[in-house]
């Protein structure tokens, strides 16, 4: 069995983790446009090598950030989102900035 | 003595139907009943070795939230050390704690603590307080395993590594266990190795038939407050 760390509980079988998709910047919900959106929701890169991913322990639903390599399969690191998601967007204030 | 009927009160396990045809005779727990009795000789015996215990109906309650590990502390609760640990208060109840900001509290099996429920009166939703209750009780079933081949048992049916070495008193997994989400907290009953277990209460007959079968090997069987209480006291005066 594949075996995936979580940042919170630690070594798992893979099985206990469900994909979530690749990690991308959400568009501005003011001032972005709809293809923007769908490109979004629908499109992925999936390129060949080093991807950001979505991952939850579905266990603790507990959504962290895995780093993989696509070609080898091979999961590098996980992390907390705290460390990439540091303070709360606003996107009401950067309308009006 | 008089007879307790489950169906009488407020609160009954999910698996009070399915524990009665197999002989079980219930004892008042709050305000539900638990068995209490499987009529069995040897119950204490097969506690030591093998034994599944339901204890859905014990006093238990559940706490999250950023400012929950402060209000706790106000309280005089004291708090296990990191997430996927729990201690033991002195009045023998056990704090789980299931993230940095999520408690999961248990009474014993005497009910000697009363905390559950002092903290469930003193508990009142303040906007300003990050704190909210959770109905535990109502979520999840729990089950008690007890007894030496505990651990070997769960072998079976979960990917987590459930040794006396790897997994300490205090441990906690939630984890998948016989395909199932769950909660798994490693205690002590006197000094006999216990699991709590605690899982989606939808799925309880289910994981009751699972955990029944897998100890099928170890002689496991269905096991009452009585004989649990038994073993803590023969336990304790070793």
């Amino acid at each position: 069995m594949k075996l995936m760390r979580c940042p919170l509980n630690g070594w798992r079988n893979i099985s206990e983790f469900t994909y979530g998709g690749e990690v991308e910047s959400m568009p501005n919900p003011v001032t972005d446009a709809s293809d923007v959106w769908a490109e979004y929701l629908f499109f992925h890169q999936n390129p060949a090598g080093l991807v950001h991913e979505w991952w939850c322990h579905t266990a603790t639903s507990y959504w962290f950030i895995a780093e993989r390599n696509t070609v080898t399969d091979e999961i590098i690191k996980t992390y907390p989102t705290s460390e990439l998601f540091q303070k709360r967007v606003d996107f009401s204030q950067e309308e009006s900035t | 003595m008089t007879t307790v009927h489950p169906e009488t009160l407020k609160r009954r396990s999910m698996l009070y139907r399915k524990l009665a045809t197999e002989g079980a005779r219930f004892e008042r727990t709050d305000d539900g009943a638990a068995p209490a009795s499987y009529a069995n000789a040897n119950e204490v015996a097969c506690a030591r070795k093998m034994g599944i215990a339901d204890l859905t109906t014990l006093p238990r309650i559940g706490f999250k939230g950023k400012d929950t590990p402060a209000w706790l502390v106000q309280h005089g609760v004291k708090l296990p050390g990191g997430p996927n640990q729990a201690c033991l208060q002195q009045d023998a109840t056990l704090v789980v704690r299931l993230s940095n900001d999520e408690h999961l509290l248990l009474d014993d099996v005497e009910f000697s603590g009363g905390l559950v429920a002092r903290l469930a009166s003193l508990w009142a939703f303040e906007s300003d307080r990050l704190c909210y209750k959770l109905l535990r009780e109502h979520s999840h079933f729990w089950l008690l395993l007890v007894g030496e081949y505990a651990s070997a048992m769960l072998a079976k049916v979960c990917g987590v590594d459930m040794q006396p070495k790897q997994f300490p008193f205090g441990c906690v997994a939630q984890t998948s266990v016989a395909r199932n989400n769950a909660i798994v907290v490693r205690s002590l009953l006197g000094t006999t190795p216990a699991f709590h277990l605690l899982a989606d209460s939808a799925s309880a007959e289910y994981l009751w038939f699972c955990l029944l079968d897998a100890m099928q090997e170890f002689n496991g069987g269905a096991v009452g407050l009585e004989a649990l209480r038994a073993l803590a006291r023969e336990s304790n005066s070793r």
